[in-house]
């Protein structure tokens, strides 16, 4: 039997911190996600719920963090956590940033440009900790112990999907990915809503078998049609992914500011019913800030 | 009624303030309810910074159930702050259905140990 890996919601709100006491179940922290297998730190996103995941490692007295950061993408709600990561600022830290595609070090740069003095009072290069890129080669990358595979996903101005294989466990984020732009069924699935929403093959085998699915649901129904284009998903699209790739758990990410606790059980609920109608063996739950699963 | 100028500790806290960490307004204190399982119904307040659950007597709250672990799981107050963590028990601990390693509690939230359900509830004695 292989090593447990361990996973815990720091933040799971969509695009902006969504504070007080409506979201208190879900959390109002932007998307961050830590994965713990081993000696292996990896980090998924930067959303403002980094800041809650460094402070733990420093109270969980780690002398010297070593963390790999896999970011979906730069967009605000995914790196703002990044300035406020308390590690960063630790000489004896070392802090991995992965770039799917080669060429310009571009989440570096990303990450760089939001400590620029208009935005932030300390400059990326006064950080401490020894902060180097490394890029995946071929969309894969071997830490020794755990391959993390990528996976382009539907997004403005692009996001990607990461695979993660600790030992016999497989851990899939994909968050900020439009599914329903995506459906091989387009015409069926309008006709009627509750036919399943088909995937593209390529899609549904990145995701195969995954002991967890974590993947953006921020919608219902009913708004997705106010929100085509905005880069996001409903979730009863995730429940059908999750189903036809055979996923043992998965967990509802990415909520909309907009969603209230209830709301988001609401959602939740709706999903469920999709996959009890169909049979289904997949177990799906709505992410929450402070919850962690051990795989 | 006190007197004036004399402190009277149930008068003056009643209901009001807390000035003990973590306690809630009004000292009222998260309390787990039983609704399944050995025992249930019942109420165990959680009085305490950790308050483990299982069959042993080792444990703070011990149920009578052979599905449960000697200690089974703890749950821990941190200012308002309320979790548990799973003290690598046999059967595991299924916080709202899903099973967890550790969580965050809030209002209502349902955790099953083996036979065993509680509801929680964040201020309820």
């Amino acid at each position: 039997m292989s090593e447990p890996s361990f996973v815990r919601f720091w933040g799971t709100r969509g695009s902006i911190p969504t504070p007080g006491h409506k979201t208190r179940r879900y959390g109002g922290n932007t998307s961050c996600v830590e994965i713990r297998h081993g000696d292996f730190e990896l980090v998924c996103d930067g959303g403002t719920g980094l800041r809650e995941l460094g402070l733990d490692l420093v109270q969980r007295g780690r002398p010297r963090v070593s963390a790999h950061l896999f970011f979906s993408h730069m967009h605000w709600d995914h790196i703002q956590g990044f300035p406020f990561f308390v590690p960063a600022y630790a000489k004896d830290s070392e802090i991995v940033v992965y770039d799917v595609e080669a060429g310009r070090p571009r989440v570096e740069e990303l990450l760089h440009g939001q400590m620029r003095s208009e935005y932030f009072p300390v400059n990326f290069g006064d950080l401490g900790a020894e902060i180097r890129a490394r890029t995946f080669e071929q969309n894969v990358v071997e830490l020794g112990g755990v391959t993390v595979r990528s996976f382009e996903q539907a997004h403005p101005g692009k996001s990607f999907a990461y695979a993660f294989e600790c030992g016999e466990k497989k851990i899939v984020y994909a968050t900020d990915s439009e599914l329903d732009l995506l459906l091989t069924n387009q015409d069926e699935a309008g006709e009627d809503p509750a036919a399943l929403r088909r995937l593209p093959a390529a899609l549904v085998a990145f995701v195969e078998g995954a002991d967890l699915l974590i993947a953006d649901g921020q919608y219902t129904d009913a708004e997705y049609p106010h929100k085509i284009g905005w880069g996001h998903a409903r979730a009863n699209t995730v429940a059908d992914l999750a189903h036809q790739a055979g996923v043992k758990q998965c967990a509802v990410f990415h909520h909309d500011p907009l969603h209230s606790d209830d709301a988001v059980e609401q959602k939740i609920r709706a999903a469920c019913d999709r996959l009890d109608a169909r049979g289904s063996r997949t177990l799906l739950f709505g992410a929450r800030e402070g919850l962690e699963l051990k795989l | 009624m006190p007197k004036t100028g004399s402190l009277d500790p149930d008068s003056t806290l009643a209901g009001q303030i807390s000035i003990v960490s973590g306690l809630p307004r009004g000292g009222k204190l998260p309390t787990l309810e039983q609704v399944r399982g050995p025992g249930a119904p019942r109420r165990f307040p959680l009085a305490i910074a950790e308050t483990v659950v299982g069959r042993g007597q080792q444990a703070n709250v011990t149920i009578d159930s052979a599905l449960l672990s000697r200690r089974h799981v703890v749950f821990r107050r941190s200012g308002p702050e309320l979790s548990l963590a799973d003290l690598d028990s046999q059967n595991g601990v299924f916080v709202n259905g899903v099973k967890a390693h550790s969580a965050v509690l809030h209002e209502g939230d349902t955790i099953q140990l083996g036979d065993v359900v509680f509801v929680l509830h964040e201020a309820a004695e």
